[in-house]
């Protein structure tokens, strides 16, 4: 289901010249800045990062701090005004297949069902083939609603429709993940489950991934490195390493190691959280 | 009622509520028309202007079968306001998602959609019989006017609004612009579209009725006309309460029609659509 990864440093020339980053990246950003179009407000200044392939990032930081801002530019979704970014080795300056994006909301059709809203990206791709029928068929049993196929999504709970969009996200094939608080409008209850299956799946798929929220637990739970970021001007204030061993299960929280963590993020936020 | 005298009373009578609710429509209903009757034959009212029921009645007899003269009539309405709908509400639709997708269209347009929307499209009538001369082109022309509009403005305000997410979903996806308009756009659109479609609808058969009024040649409105000027106000009547009726079926009609569209409003839709797409792709997936 993965893309073939492309080989870095091709037939790019402007890009060649400045420091690529790290040879193994999947996304390697230098300088990143992106200031909207009044020209006051600075959404992410200077952000510098290599992300290695199959690793799982976590983005914390308050509202505003350019969280969101940082993946529409992953997602090629929106230009930056200055700095390198670069998605396997290839300069980002449109929307590509090799990077999906998830958000708060499902935002899933509701007039199909949730097979047809899995097949969707295929569907404006190509047209479909039994085997495509087949592989979403699967990823729906992935995310354990085999059963719900042919629900639409008006008969399913929000937690149901977020899993239908992520088999959709699986669906596009790409090895990049981009998810914008996906699960940020679930229960509690309901969240700290599709954490764990996130794990599962994204390591089970081999995929980079990159996951916003506001909970700073959350975020280091999930991540091989948390990037804490801070507003005005939106900046990745630090890289956290986390080093806990997988896979990790949710008791895993409640450990002091765990808790120092907490505390080592906290700190860098400052007051605000 | 209280819920437990309905009881007895079922209990007692041995009728369900539905049926018991009828009768009591029923009794309303012969209530009113049998005062009617009598206040005509007591000469409370006007027998000029209020004929009696057992008229009307008789009339319903003479143009339907007697005479079956209303047929053509009521043929050559409802094709008119057939044609003149659908020849309208296409218009309106294109050109409300012409006009949505673009921009700059879009803001030289608004100005002259708000000034016509204020105007009384059936102001124009007259003027268009002028232009167009007496005869079917005008009388479609005219109930064109009065459909293009509704759908005109629910397309045009329902393809603007599509939700942002969801587009930015379709542009990481790499969607043509074409591919954008069939799979999220329009589908997003259609419930908005058709109660534009529904209110095309009813102002279509008025339009049909105020351009017989005027060309007087043919139709349910001609018809009245005459009858009317020959003071035959039963038949007049008869007539009106036509109107009753296929008005109703039309409404029933374009309710039904919106029901099937856009199915997934409603439980029932779902249920039944989906029990077809599973039975579609069931072997296949
Ligand atoms: N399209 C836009 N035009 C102008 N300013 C914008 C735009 N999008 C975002 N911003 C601004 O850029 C800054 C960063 O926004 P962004 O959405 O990236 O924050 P975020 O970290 O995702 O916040 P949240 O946690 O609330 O989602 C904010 O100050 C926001 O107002
Ligand atoms: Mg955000």
């Amino acid at each position: 289901m993965n893309m073939p990864t492309q080989n870095s440093g091709q037939a790019d020339t402007a890009d060649q010249a400045a420091d690529a980053g790290a040879k193994d990246a999947v996304v390697a950003a230098r300088g990143l800045s992106k200031t909207f179009a009044d020209g006051t407000v600075v959404a992410l200044e200077g952000a510098s990062f290599d992300i290695a392939p199959g690793s799982f990032v976590s983005l914390v930081g308050p509202s505003g701090c350019g969280k969101s801002t940082l993946l529409r530019l992953i997602a090629g979704l929106i230009d930056k005004s200055s700095g390198h970014l670069k998605v396997h080795g290839k300069p980002v300056d449109a929307p590509r297949t090799d990077v999906g994006m998830m958000f708060q909301r499902a935002t899933l059709l509701e007039w199909r069902t949730a097979i047809e809203n899995v097949l969707l990206p295929t569907e404006i791709k190509r047209s479909l083939t039994k085997e495509d029928r087949r592989n979403a068929a699967e990823l729906l049993r992935m995310v354990g609603l085999h059963d719900f196929r042919f629900s639409f999504p008006t008969q399913l709970s929000g937690g149901m429709q977020q899993r239908v969009a992520l088999a959709r996200l699986l669906q596009t094939g790409a090895d990049v993940l981009l998810l914008d608080e996906p699960f940020g409008a679930l229960d509690e209850f309901t969240r700290e489950r599709l954490n764990v299956e996130l794990m599962r799946i994204v390591a089970e798929v081999g995929a980079t991934t990159l996951f916003v929220t506001h909970n700073i637990a959350e975020a280091i739970f999930l991540a091989d490195q948390v990037f804490v970021m801070t507003p005005r001007p939106g900046r990745i204030a630090s890289i956290v390493e986390v080093p806990f061993e997988r896979p990790r299960s949710p008791s895993l929280q409640t450990s002091p190691e765990f808790n120092e963590v907490v505390a080592e993020v906290r700190d860098i936020l400052g007051e605000d959280h | 009622m209280p819920a437990a005298d309905a009881d007895r009373g079922d209990r007692r009578s041995g009728l369900g509520l539905q049926q018991r609710r009828a009768l009591n429509h029923a009794a309303i209903f012969l209530t009113i028309v049998g005062l009617w009757e009598l206040g005509s034959r007591m000469g409370w009212l006007d027998p000029l202007f209020y004929p009696r029921p057992s008229n009307i009645l008789r009339s319903f007899w003479l143009i339907y079968i007697e005479n079956g003269n209303i047929w053509p009539e009521i043929y050559s309405t409802a094709s008119l306001v057939l044609s003149g709908f659908v020849a309208g509400s296409v218009l309106g639709v294109s050109l409300g998602a012409l006009v949505g997708l673009n921009g700059m269209v879009r803001r030289f347009v608004k100005p002259y959609v708000i000034v016509l929307e204020a105007t009384p499209r059936i102001a124009v009538a007259p003027l268009l019989i002028a232009a167009l001369g007496f005869g079917a082109s005008s009388k479609i022309a005219i109930i064109m006017l009065v459909c293009f509009f509704p759908p005109f403005i629910n397309t045009l305000s329902g393809v603007v609004n599509v939700d942002e997410q969801r587009l930015e979903l379709f542009r990481s996806l790499g969607a043509s612009k074409l591919q954008l308009m069939r799979k999220l756009v329009l589908p997003d659109a259609l419930p908005v579209i058709m109660a534009g479609e529904r209110l095309a609808m009813t102002s279509a058969l008025s339009g049909a009725l105020v351009a017989e009024f005027i060309q007087r040649d043919q139709g349910l409105g001609a018809l009245i006309m005459t009858y009317t000027r020959n003071l035959n106000m039963a038949s007049s009547f008869a007539c009106i309460f036509t109107l009753t009726i296929l008005g109703f079926l039309i409404f029933r009609f374009m309710e039904w029609l919106d029901r099937r569209i856009a199915f997934w409003n409603s439980e029932e839709g779902l249920q039944r659509v989906g029990a077809r797409r599973r039975k579609r792709m069931e072997g296949l997936a």
